[in-house]
């Protein structure tokens, strides 16, 4: 059964997509504690590159953490089979 | 000229991670290309999530998304309009009606299924007027870009041309649709992640939605209430021309049969997830807007160029409002970010059309017309050629798009030329057992041709319309009708196929099959749901 379904035919696009995003969100999380501060005035004093890179950082490790489970689990799957 | 914005290192870094990995992404896909079905379908294997990110992400390019910033800081919330009424009820009839047809009978495209239910004359129309549409909207999104890096970024016009093209090239001609799907779901990602920070910034200086709408005309803040009349709304256009020429025929012409979106669908793993593709798409479409409409209300609002505009007072350049709005909000980092998911949306568009266009050139132009009963290997080798020809030939339409001064209006000419009469000939097609394959040539061929004669009339100024959108909207709904009727006409008189060569093509010839899966995996649970979600969001922006 597990060899029969073809969704197995391409590599997970959750690990590329969330290593870009992982990438981009500790960029932007370090650049926002260490760049330099005089930028945000345009963004009202807020440090959008501290807050962004947090939240892009906690989407690429979710698409992370769902790829990691689930090869996981397939693989208990085939060896169970 | 200078450029708007000055990148720094940070902002080039996170432009670089984005090339390297849609490279990398293409190059692994590479061994998984073995049959010329993994290369143009994908080997019908991709999950639901994938397809219906790609499904929504193909339509949202870049031209796209700085086309509709530009049109709500022209027109305000009637924009909407384009992600509601002129989207969703035909993205969920596509899943729940027109997708069983398309997915099961195994066809590669729609030209395809035009030649099964109809003959091979109306494929040809099909297939060659499709190609000959996919390399100029490849060539536009090309060009598109390459003014808005040029402003933006001062980059020079000849090198963003060949720095996209020459991506786009390496990684379609690797992975063929699977990479194109794949960076479309990444872009998806991206141009969200891009462009929110911008709105919230943006909502915060002017006091959240309220404080946006104190700012605002009345006529921009109302979807419906002043589409009693054409002259009572800044786009120029009553109820009906919303509802036919654009809720109907155009959406319905576009989400249905315009093969750049149903060969997501047809990646998908099984006829379910086909059917869901479309469907699960339609709720992130109805979220666009908050990404679209809202910076274009923004910049009317906080950017003196566009406030003046309202009062008659200048004539501002609608397309940069989105860029300014950036410009003026986001620091380096974010910045880079979003100019990122711009380029990836620019990108993503014109791979889309590059895939596509390969797809019918092959199957449909090739291998019908040209070498017939090659083995599948001879097939494949085709698709990557076409890859290279096809980037070739959009490069040069992108330098002769550089004649045509408004982009928007020449792609919505294109789509009500060759879509919305196309969609007739489906609806007839799928539904009207009688239709015959000479009614369906002659319909198809007399829509088009109907479009054409009421373009020429309209620029000869023969028939008025209060704006250039109402045209089209009118344009599309016309086509549109001369294709039904014309079929209709033409089928009365000319010999219908036997009724055992329709099944599975024809809906009353096809054995419905009661699906098994759980309520909440039903695509006419999830159609229902967006339809009534739609209707409220209507309800709200009344």
């Amino acid at each position: 059964m597990a060899g029969e379904k073809r969704s197995s035919h391409f590599f997970d696009l959750k690990i590329p997509l969330g290593f870009l995003l992982s990438f981009y969100g500790l960029l932007l999380l370090l650049y926002g504690l260490f760049g330099p501060s005089h930028i945000y005035g345009k963004s009202l004093g807020l440090n959008v590159n501290l807050i962004w890179g947090i939240v892009i950082l906690a989407v690429g490790s979710l698409f992370l953490g769902f790829a990691h489970f689930r090869q996981k689990n397939s693989n208990q799957i085939v060896k169970k089979d | 000229m200078n450029p708007i914005i000055s990148l720094s290192f940070i902002d080039y870094l996170i432009l670089a991670a984005y090339l390297v990995i849609t490279l990398v992404v293409g190059y692994a896909l590479k061994k998984y290309m073995k049959s010329s079905e993994d290369f143009f379908l994908s080997g019908r294997s991709l999950p639901s999530w994938i397809t219906s990110l790609a499904f929504l992400s193909a339509n949202l390019g870049a031209l796209e998304v700085i086309g509709m910033v530009a049109n709500s800081a022209k027109y305000g919330i009637l924009t909407v309009h384009f992600y509601w009424i002129g989207a969703i009820p035909a993205m969920i009839f596509l899943g729940l009606f027109m997708m069983p047809f398309y997915y099961n009978t195994k066809v590669r495209s729609v030209p395809e299924y035009l030649k099964l239910r109809y003959n091979e004359a109306t494929r040809g129309v099909n297939a060659f007027s499709f190609a000959i549409m996919t390399l100029l909207m490849s060539g536009i999104s090309m060009y598109a870009m390459a003014l808005i890096f040029r402003m933006m970024l001062g980059w020079s016009l000849t090198s963003s041309i060949l720095l996209s093209a020459l991506v786009v090239l390496i990684y379609v001609f690797f992975g063929g649709l699977s990479s194109s799907i794949y960076n479309e779901v990444i872009q998806f990602f991206l141009i969200w992640l891009g462009l929110l920070p911008a709105v919230y910034v943006g909502l915060k200086a002017v006091g959240g939605f309220s404080g946006l709408a104190a700012r605002l005309p009345e006529t921009f803040l109302h979807a419906w209430k002043n589409m009693g009349s054409a002259a009572a709304n800044p786009m120029g256009v009553d109820w009906m021309g919303v509802v036919l020429g654009l809720g109907f025929v155009l959406s319905f012409g576009y989400w249905t049969t315009d093969f750049l979106v149903v060969q997501r669908t047809l990646a998908s793993e099984n006829i379910s997830a086909a059917r869901r593709t479309p469907i699960m798409a339609a709720f992130p479409k109805m979220l666009v807007p908050l990404i679209v409409v809202v910076p274009g209300l923004l910049a009317v609002a906080i950017l003196p160029e566009y406030s003046l505009a309202l009062q008659g007072s200048a004539t501002p350049d609608y397309n940069s409002a989105l860029i300014l709005l950036l410009a003026h909000y986001l620091p380096n980092g974010v910045l880079g970010l979003a100019i990122t998911g711009l380029l990836a949306s620019f990108m993503s568009g014109m791979a889309g059309n590059v895939t596509a266009f390969n797809t019918v050139w092959t199957y449909d132009i090739y291998g019908t017309y040209i070498k017939k009963n090659m083995p599948d290997k001879h097939y494949l080798m085709m698709g990557k050629l076409a890859t290279i020809f096809g980037v070739l030939f959009s490069i040069g339409t992108a330098y002769i798009v550089q004649s045509f001064p408004n982009l928007m209006d020449y792609m919505q000419l294109i789509f009500s030329f060759f879509n919305a009469p196309l969609f007739a000939t489906f609806l007839l097609g799928m539904f009207w057992k009688k239709a015959t394959p000479w009614g369906g040539f002659f319909g198809l061929l007399s829509g088009i041709l109907m479009a054409a004669g009421h373009y020429v009339l309209y620029k000869l100024n023969i028939i008025h319309y209060s704006s250039e959108m109402a045209a089209n909207f009118f344009q599309a709904w016309w086509a549109w009708l001369t294709d039904f009727g014309v079929t209709i006409l033409v089928s009365l008189f000319t010999r219908k196929k036997a009724e055992s060569e329709l099944k599975g093509l024809v809906y009353s010839l096809t054995p419905r099959t009661k699906g098994s899966e759980m309520f909440w995996r039903r695509p006419e649970v999830w159609g229902s749901i967006a339809l009534i979600v739609m209707v409220i969001l209507n309800i709200i922006f009344w």
